[in-house]
């Protein structure tokens, strides 16, 4: 029972984070790879407002969630946008180079040391009890609640709204789309702003259930397999990749060895690409195929 | 190939830049190299330790230095690159004014510091690492170590003490952190308590950034331990066992104290949390921990608490330096490291000894700490226990 | 600088010319000649510094073969230098085998590897080709940190230095020399290799895999074979690595390793053989260059800490200030600066934008 619960917990995770990849990558093919900086930055933001606003815990979240959207929209206006029409992978190298620099500020901003914004917030986080001797953290409930409302207001979102409407042309044909009018600069901003605003929620709650450190990098990273083993353009294939990656993870740890949960994600997805590149809910299309 | 102008250009330029102490007049200080991790992985213990001998040295200089002579460190950041760690230590040791090299960093750092060390003749010391087998007896003649934790002792004295609170009924449950050096040091900690008789259930090795430790602590839970011992980063340490109390675990965690776990006890206020450590702390309001806490204060930006380790440090090399007669040379501060008697101030629970033979201390001493909810803050619930080192 | 500018080529042969002109022959002789005189004036210091950087061309040249010529995107290079660096390790260690095994037997290695992380590259090509080699890397990492605590070698396994015919390397000069041999044989075969059928097939690869198949390259072969030499030199860069810093340990093999190789290609200028040995001096330097330049700022001792924040910023500034307003990297910057003085007093307009 705790195993499934562990189960959730995870993939919860990994959806939340491996969010931020799809969005950006759905309408613009660049993938992300400062996403893991922009997790932590988001975690910082946190630490930073409830320091500010001693009395406000809820004020500082919302500010910091608030600042997570803005540092996207930022980002793609002064940085993103002049590599559109570039090589893609010109554009992937300039996030690469993006979290070197993201990373040297947090540095020099917050030092390299493990903090907690939990109790600067003044939050608790108690275990839930789920029955049968079965329990989570709040917090670990609290991610899969944000997954759950995240990913189904997204769908909506994508299905109903205009904005939504304009992004999906934007994936699927930005020469056609941008002769129909819509503004090209303002959906990748648009897309930016969502993937780093999932990404810092991703990087605040996992901050508050166990901390804030350098590791999140590379948390962030190891949540790119499921990504792609769910198909980078498909949100729904974000949460099954996750779902898959997070139980290889687990049944890595609870029945052969707790040292290769580092691995194995990579050889599920390593599998994957070699059965079906695109991934399970990916466009065939869309992947470059020799 | 039209490489060649640019080649010379580039070579021209980058030579003219990296050479601005190229006509060095003998410097009136005693010369100290410091290369030292501040932005890399192992940055939130090195870059505390840097604070702290820069603070330390500031005060000496500022009060007269040593022998009235100042003692001026130049500091480099290795990020935990064996490469950039080696270059810092060429760099040093070819300045022929540096008597002292001091590292601290990741281990993969130890070895590249050290053969540049014993091919110039220049002592080095490390503070703030986990200290390397070359300066335990017998010790290498030119490496030195002021680190508080030394991994197989550590576990070993954890596992006696374990055995020891436990009645040798614990049902213990090891974690070590997925790096050569914790695994070798938790390994030898199962050992020695499975001699004692200490049934041990478990053995989990856990990568470090990993996003969720519930998995593991589930694992760990269903083994019915009612102890846990580990030993490695503090991150993992504490994870794993905050991942533990919220799956409802209420047994006793052994962890090693690293200069963060003072800050970390005073936010979890766990009686269950025991940290072995050499290292005094603060809490105990000794003078000397006054005395840190005021000199620091405000001119760093870690807690003032993290500063232990680089003072011991500080310490040391005064107490070394003292000791050698203007002008230094690299074969005296040798001779006087070679035999000196560090005045910890109640920091550690030992004075360090440094001999001959001995570059580690002659005489080590633990102590076990835990949250004490009378007192409100943390407690010593095991005094120092001495353990000679041979 | 003089390099006549009314020097056209007439011929194939010249084109296929690696020194065109008289010009460039004096100032490749001189910097020849600065190259062997340097050990003898450089500090030890100096003299790693060069080492560091005749290494890192190595590595470099094959990231640059690989993604600046044939187009394939590796986020497994740290992973490939581990490899190389643990076989020599293990070898020695174990068997205890002389350099002569052990570089060829890393060789093998490389070889192997990039044939296994190369299949994948006949299905997949970018950013999914760049997470498979990412897999590459930690499943070495694993396997090194896993021989590390088997063998109870904790803080790294130690490697004596090599003893070439007799004579142990262990001094910075001998280590310069050998290294620099090792650099001109590399930079020959790179250079020769790119201007050879095969290079140019991986260049076809790279602009145009669709036409490259359609012009009868055999697209697969040859991409396989991209991924087999640029391995092959990486894990002999892994090895030699090993004997320099004389121990290995998996903890110096991280991602970021990864990236500064990227960011030699990147900041050289890919698709160069030049931008593949200015990128690694220029990466290799940087940080050292910073550092001095920090020393040099009177009162910085209070700020040192974030000097050494700032300066890890400022790579990853660089970087995007490069793939920004410079893509072609230094080799462009060198390249405009050479045309502007060849053109002098005319001055150079981008085809198109001349009025």
């Amino acid at each position: 029972m705790q195993v499934l619960a562990n189960l959730v917990v995870l993939t919860a995770i990994y959806a939340l984070i491996s969010c931020g990849y799809v969005l950006i990558y759905r309408v613009s093919r660049v993938l992300n790879l400062a996403h893991g900086e922009l997790m932590m930055l988001g975690a910082y933001l946190l630490f930073t407002l409830a320091s500010l606003f001693k009395g406000g815990p809820e004020l500082a979240f919302a500010g910091a969630v608030g600042l997570s959207l803005l540092v996207g929209f930022v980002l793609y206006v002064v940085l993103m946008r002049k590599m559109t029409g570039e090589l893609v992978i010109a554009a992937v190298l300039v996030t690469i180079a993006l979290g070197i620099l993201l990373r040297g500020l947090m540095v020099l901003i917050w030092t390299a040391r493990d903090l907690h914004p939990i109790s600067v917030l003044g939050w608790k986080n108690p275990p839930v009890p789920l029955g049968g001797g079965t329990s989570i953290s709040s917090v670990a409930l609290a991610t899969i609640l944000v997954a759950v409302v995240l990913y189904l207001a997204l769908m909506l979102f994508f299905r109903y709204t205009r904005w939504g409407l304009q992004m999906r042309a934007v994936g699927e044909r930005p020469l056609l789309a941008a002769q129909r009018g819509i503004k090209l600069h303002a959906v990748y901003a648009l897309a930016w702003a969502l993937s780093t605003f999932s990404g810092g929620l991703a990087g605040m709650l996992l901050a508050l259930d166990s901390g804030l450190g350098s590791t999140m990098v590379i948390v962030g990273l190891k949540a790119f397999p499921a990504a792609l083993v769910g198909g980078l353009d498909s949100l729904l294939g974000a949460v099954v990749g996750s779902f898959i990656v997070a139980a290889a993870e687990i049944l890595a740890i609870h029945f052969i060895d707790p040292l290769i949960s580092d691995v194995v994600p990579f050889v599920v997805l390593i599998a994957m690409l070699l059965v079906r590149p695109w991934g399970l809910f990916g466009t065939k299309e869309e992947i470059e195929r020799v | 190939m039209k490489a060649t102008h640019k080649h010379l250009m580039a070579g021209a330029a980058a030579l003219a830049l990296l050479a601005p102490g190229a006509g060095q007049a003998a410097p009136d200080a005693y010369m100290i190299g410091l290369s030292v991790d501040i932005t890399g992985p192992s940055a939130p213990d090195s870059g505390p330790t840097a604070d702290a001998l820069r603070i330390y040295f500031d005060r000496v200089n500022a009060q007269g230095g040593i022998n009235g002579k100042p003692v001026k460190i130049e500091v480099r950041d290795n990020q935990s690159q064996p490469a950039r760690a080696g270059a810092d230590a060429k760099s040093f040791a070819s300045d022929e004014n540096v008597i002292l090299i001091i590292n601290s960093a990741l281990s993969s750092t130890y070895e590249p510091v050290m053969t540049e060390g014993r091919r110039a003749g220049v002592p080095v010391l490390f503070a703030g690492g986990v200290c390397p087998k070359e300066v335990f007896p017998p010790a290498d003649p030119l490496m030195f170590c002021t680190s508080s934790y030394a991994a197989e002792k550590d576990t070993e004295f954890a596992a006696n003490y374990i055995h020891e609170a436990s009645g040798g009924k614990a049902i213990l449950g090891t974690i070590s952190t997925a790096i050569p050096l914790s695994r070798a040091g938790i390994e030898h900690g199962i050992s020695v308590a499975e001699k004692k008789g200490i049934k041990v259930v478990a053995h989990e090795t856990i990568p470090p950034p990993t996003p969720n430790y519930a998995p593991f602590a589930t694992k760990l839970k269903e083994t019915k331990m009612d102890w846990g011992l580990t030993w490695g980063p503090w991150i993992v340490q504490i994870r794993i066992f905050e991942a533990l109390r919220q799956l409802g675990w209420d047994g006793k965690l052994m962890a090693y104290g690293h200069l963060i776990s003072e800050d970390e006890m005073l936010r979890l206020k766990d009686p269950g949390l025991l940290l072995f450590r050499t290292s005094s702390m603060f809490s105990d309001g000794q003078p000397i921990h006054k005395e840190v806490m005021a000199a620091a204060e405000g001119k760093t930006k870690f807690p003032t608490t993290y500063m232990s380790e680089g003072w011991v440090a500080g310490q040391a090399i005064e107490a070394a330096l003292k000791k050698v007669a203007w002008p230094p040379t690299r074969a005296k501060m040798q001779e006087a490291m070679n035999d000196v008697t560090i005045d910890t101030k109640g920091l550690r629970g030992q004075p360090i000894v440094w001999t001959k033979t001995n570059h580690f201390r002659t005489e080590s001493a633990y102590r076990v700490y835990a949250w004490s909810k009378d007192d409100n803050k943390p407690k010593a619930i095991k005094d120092w226990v001495k353990v000679e080192i041979k | 600088m003089a390099q006549a500018s009314g020097y056209f080529k007439t011929s194939y042969g010249q084109e296929l010319r690696l020194i065109e002109t008289t010009t460039q022959k004096v100032a490749l002789a001189a910097f020849v000649v600065v190259l062997l005189v340097y050990p003898f004036f450089a500090k030890p210091f100096f003299l790693d510094l060069a080492n560091q950087v005749f290494l890192a061309v190595i590595a470099a040249s094959a990231l640059m073969l690989l993604t600046g010529f044939a187009g394939q995107i590796s986020l497994g290079h740290a992973g490939l230098l581990a490899a190389g660096a643990f076989t020599t390790g293990i070898l020695y260690k174990e068997v205890g085998a002389p350099f002569w095994v052990t570089l060829p037997a890393s060789a093998v290695v490389g070889a192997l590897l990039g044939l296994v992380f190369g299949l994948p590259s006949l299905r997949l090509k970018g950013l999914y080709l760049a997470v498979t080699t990412l897999a590459l890397h930690f499943i070495v990492a694993y396997a090194g940190g896993e021989y590390e605590t088997k063998r109870g070698y904790s803080t790294g396994v130690s490697v004596s230095p090599p003893s070439l015919f007799g004579f142990e390397l262990t001094q910075g000069r001998h280590w310069y020399f050998v290294l620099l041999a090792f650099d001109v044989l590399v930079v020959l075969f790179c250079l020769n290799l790119v201007r050879s059928r095969t290079g140019r097939s991986f260049i076809a690869i790279r602009d145009h895999d669709t036409v490259a198949e359609a012009l009868g390259i055999p697209v697969k072969r040859t991409k396989l074979l991209a991924f087999v030499i640029s391995s092959v030199l990486t894990t002999l860069t892994g090895s030699l690595l090993a004997y320099y810093q004389g121990f290995v340990t998996i903890q110096a093999f991280t991602i970021y390793l990864t990236i500064e190789y990227v960011a030699m290609v990147i900041i050289g200028g890919s698709g160069s053989m030049l931008g593949a040995i200015l990128g690694a001096v220029f990466v290799v330097l940087f940080p050292h260059v910073i550092e001095a330049a920090i020393r040099l700022v009177p009162a910085s001792r209070h700020l040192v800490n974030d000097a050494f924040a700032i300066n890890f910023a400022a790579f990853g500034l660089i970087m995007v200030l490069f793939l920004i307003f410079e893509p072609l990297g230094l080799v462009g910057i060198w390249r405009r600066l050479r045309d502007y003085f060849l053109l002098w007093p005319f001055r150079q307009t981008a085809v198109g934008k001349g009025g």
